[in-house]
C-alpha cells in the first residue's frame, strides 16, 4: 500500500517535471521559429545568409536565390492565407507592398502565426536595420550582426575603389519608355555613394517615390557619360540605344559606356547588395 | 440628326466648309506651337526655316531634336487624336449611343492583352514587338465580338454586349498574366496610361498609312452614315444598306483605333469628348463634320501632348491624365450648354 503511494507520487513528480520541461521547450520554440515562410526574395537571401536557412520551410515563387531555398508556388505579390496555412508555419515574412498586406497580417495573427512585415528600405542603413530585425525575429542575432558588419566593410571597400573624383553624369534606364530613378530612390542612393551625378535629379519633384519618366530630348541634352540599363534583360543594349533618334550623339554611346545591369541583384535589398556595389565599382573602373 | 434638333439646323446648311477650314488652321497653329517647346530651347525663326527647308535653319544636334524627336511626336499625336476622335464619332452613330467610344468592342482590352503577352513572354525579342502584339490583340478582340454576335450584328445592342463580354474576358486573361508575372505590372501600367514618348518616324510612317486609309473610308461614307441614325427601314428607303454600312464603318474605325492604340497605348476620353465638342459647338449632329472632328481631335491631342511634355519638364506626365483632366470639365460645359439649347 505504502509502496503504491510512493510510486504514484513518483509518477506525479515526473509528470510535473516533464510538463515544465515541455513548457520551457515551447517557450524556446516561440522565440526561435522553426517553420518560416519567406514571401520576399530579399528576405529569403538574408535568412540564408544569417544562418536561419534551416528554419525556412518555403519561399515564394520569385525567391530564386540561394538555389537551396525551398522555392514554392506561393505568391509574394498576392499572398493567400489558406495556402500559407497548409505549411503549418510559425513565422511568415510578408512584404508590406503585397496585396492587402495588413489584412493578411491580421488574419494570420488571429491564427497565432507571427508575421514579420518587411518594408522596402529607403537607403542602405534601413537595409541593415532590416537584416538585424530579421536576425532578432529568427533567433540569429549574432549571425545577422556578422552579415551586416561584413557587408559594411565590403561595401565601403567597393565605394573606395570605384568612387569618382570629378563630375561624371549617368542615366539609369528602367525601360525603353525612359523611366528612370532619382537620388531619392534606393538605387539612386547607391549611385550617389559613388559620387556620380544623376541626370534624373532635376525631375525629382515629378515622382515622390523617385521614379520619373524622362524625355528623350532632355536625355540627349543632358548628355550622360554613362548609361546603366536595367532593361538589358528585356533586350535593350547599346545597339538598340544607338538606333533611337538623336541618341548616337550621347557621350555614353559614343564612348561605349553602356552598362547592362544584372537581373535581380539591383532590386534585392539583402546581403547581395555587396555584389551590386562591387558590380558598379568594377563598371566605373572600366569607364573610358 | 436629319430631323430638326434645335432650331438652328433647320435653317443652317447641314455642313459649312468654313468650320472645317477653321479646324485645319487650328491644327496648323497648334502643331507649330507644339514643336516650338521642349526641354531644349530652339529659336522660333530657325524652327520655321528648318521646316520649310530655307537656309539658316537648325544644324547638328538641334536639327535632330526637331526633325527626329519633336516632329514625329507631334505628328503621331495628331494622327492618334484624329483616329480616336473619328472612330468615336462613327461608333456613336453606329450604336446610336452617345456614350460609345472607340474602345467599346474590346479593342482596348484586346490591345492591353496583346501588350501584356508581349511583356510577360519569356523571350526578350517580343518586347520590341509590343506594338504589333497590341495591334493584333485589338483587331482580334473586335473580330471575336463580331463573330460571337453572328448575324445579330444587325442589332447594334447585341454587338455592343458581345464586345463588352469579349473585353471582360480579355481583361481577365490580362490580369491573370499580370498576377503571374508581377514584374510586368509597371510597364503594362505605363503603357495603359498612354505614351507618345517613343514616337519615331517608323511608327509615324505606318500609323499614317493605316489611319489615313481608315479615315478616308469613313469620310467617304460619312454622308450615308447619317442614315444609320434613322431606323433601318428608313435607311433602306434612302437607298442605304444599313448592315453593310455598319460593317464597313466598324472595320474602318477598328483599323484606326487599333493603329492608334498600338502606337500610343490607351489614351482615354478623346473619342467621346471631341465628337461631342464639335457637335455641341456647331449645333450639328451630322457625320459630314467627320473631317472637322478628325482635325479637332488631332489638335486636342497635340495640345495635350505639349502639356504632357512641359508641365513636369524634364519629366513626363502621362498624356491620358491630361486628356481626361482637361477633357472632362470641358465636356461637361458643352453638355450643359447643349441641354440649355434643347430646353
Amino acid at each position: 500500500m505504502f509502496k503504491v503511494k510512493a510510486v504514484l507520487l513518483k509518477i506525479l513528480v515526473i509528470t510535473f517535471l516533464v510538463s515544465i520541461a515541455t513548457t520551457n521547450q515551447s517557450q524556446a520554440a516561440a522565440t526561435a521559429p522553426k517553420r518560416i515562410i519567406s514571401l520576399s526574395p530579399s528576405a529569403t537571401e538574408t535568412l540564408f545568409a544569417i544562418g536561419a536557412g534551416s528554419q525556412v520551410i518555403a519561399v515564394d515563387d520569385l525567391s530564386n536565390y540561394p538555389s537551396k531555398a525551398p522555392i514554392s508556388k506561393l505568391s509574394a505579390f498576392s499572398p493567400n492565407v489558406e495556402a500559407l496555412l497548409n505549411y503549418k508555419p510559425d513565422l511568415i515574412i510578408l512584404n508590406a507592398d503585397a496585396t492587402k498586406a495588413t489584412e493578411v497580417k491580421t488574419a494570420l495573427e488571429k491564427l497565432n502565426i507571427k508575421v514579420f512585415l518587411e518594408r522596402a528600405p529607403l537607403d542602405l542603413s534601413q537595409a541593415y536595420l532590416e537584416i538585424t530585425a530579421l536576425g532578432r525575429a529568427t533567433g540569429k542575432i549574432s549571425g545577422a550582426q556578422t552579415v551586416v558588419s561584413e557587408m559594411k566593410s565590403k561595401i565601403s571597400a567597393a565605394i573606395k575603389k570605384g568612387k569618382v573624383s570629378k563630375k561624371v553624369t549617368f542615366f539609369h534606364e528602367l525601360d525603353n519608355t525612359l523611366y528612370s530613378a532619382t537620388s531619392d530612390s534606393f538605387i539612386g542612393k547607391v549611385y550617389r555613394d559613388f559620387n556620380l551625378t544623376n541626370i534624373a535629379d532635376p525631375a525629382a519633384t515629378a515622382d515622390s517615390a523617385g521614379y520619373p519618366q524622362l524625355q528623350s530630348e532632355y536625355i540627349i541634352k543632358a548628355n550622360p557619360k554613362i548609361i546603366f540599363l536595367s532593361d538589358a534583360q528585356y533586350g535593350e543594349s547599346i545597339a538598340t540605344l544607338s538606333k533611337r533618334a538623336g541618341w548616337n550623339g550621347i557621350a555614353a554611346i559614343k564612348s561605349k559606356n553602356v552598362v547592362a545591369l544584372p537581373e535581380d541583384i539591383p532590386s534585392r535589398w539583402g546581403p547581395r547588395l555587396v555584389d551590386f556595389y562591387e558590380f558598379i565599382s568594377t563598371a566605373l573602373s572600366n569607364v573610358k | 440628326m436629319l430631323k430638326s434638333k434645335g432650331h438652328e439646323s433647320v435653317l443652317a446648311p447641314i455642313w459649312n466648309w468654313r468650320i472645317t477650314a477653321f479646324a485645319a488652321a487650328l491644327l496648323f497653329f497648334v502643331g507649330i506651337l507644339a514643336i516650338s517647346f521642349g526641354p531644349v530651347s530652339l529659336g522660333f525663326d530657325q524652327i520655321i526655316k528648318t521646316l520649310f527647308g530655307l537656309p539658316g535653319g537648325l544644324v547638328g544636334q538641334d536639327r535632330t531634336l526637331l526633325i527626329d524627336l519633336r516632329l514625329p511626336r507631334a505628328l503621331l499625336a495628331a494622327l492618334v487624336g484624329a483616329a480616336l476622335a473619328t472612330s468615336g464619332a462613327v461608333y456613336q452613330t453606329v450604336f446610336r449611343n452617345p456614350l460609345a467610344d472607340p474602345y467599346l468592342l474590346g479593342a482596348a482590352a484586346g490591345a492591353g492583352l496583346g501588350a501584356t503577352v508581349a511583356l510577360t513572354s519569356a523571350g526578350a525579342d517580343l518586347y520590341s514587338l509590343l506594338p504589333i502584339f497590341s495591334f493584333v490583340g485589338a483587331i482580334l478582340a473586335v473580330l471575336v465580338s463580331f463573330f460571337i454576335s453572328g448575324k445579330f450584328f444587325a442589332e447594334p445592342n447585341s454587338l455592343l454586349l458581345s464586345g463588352i463580354a469579349v473585353g471582360s474576358f480579355a481583361t481577365a486573361v490580362q490580369t491573370y498574366l499580370q498576377q503571374r508575372n508581377s514584374s510586368s505590372l509597371r510597364p503594362v501600367y505605363s503603357w495603359i496610361l498612354g505614351e507618345l514618348t517613343v514616337a519615331n518616324w517608323q511608327i509615324v510612317t505606318w500609323s499614317t498609312i493605316y489611319i489615313l486609309i481608315a479615315l478616308t473610308i469613313l469620310i467617304t461614307v460619312s454622308k450615308q452614315l447619317d442614315g444609320l441614325m434613322l431606323t433601318d427601314e428608313e435607311a433602306y428607303s434612302l437607298g442605304i444598306n444599313p448592315n453593310k454600312l455598319r460593317v464597313i464603318a466598324v472595320v474602318a474605325a477598328t483599323l484606326a483605333t487599333a493603329t492608334a492604340v498600338s502606337a500610343s497605348g490607351l489614351i482615354g476620353f478623346v473619342g467621346i469628348v471631341v465628337p461631342h465638342l464639335v457637335r455641341g459647338i456647331t449645333h450639328r449632329v451630322t457625320n459630314r463634320g467627320l473631317l472637322t472632328i478628325a482635325l479637332v481631335g488631332a489638335s486636342f491631342l497635340v495640345l495635350a501632348d505639349l502639356g504632357a511634355r512641359t508641365l513636369l519638364s524634364p519629366a513626363e506626365l502621362p498624356i491620358g491624365v491630361i486628356t481626361a483632366f482637361v477633357g472632362a470639365p470641358f465636356f461637361l460645359v458643352v453638355l450643359r450648354k447643349k441641354r440649355l439649347v434643347n430646353q
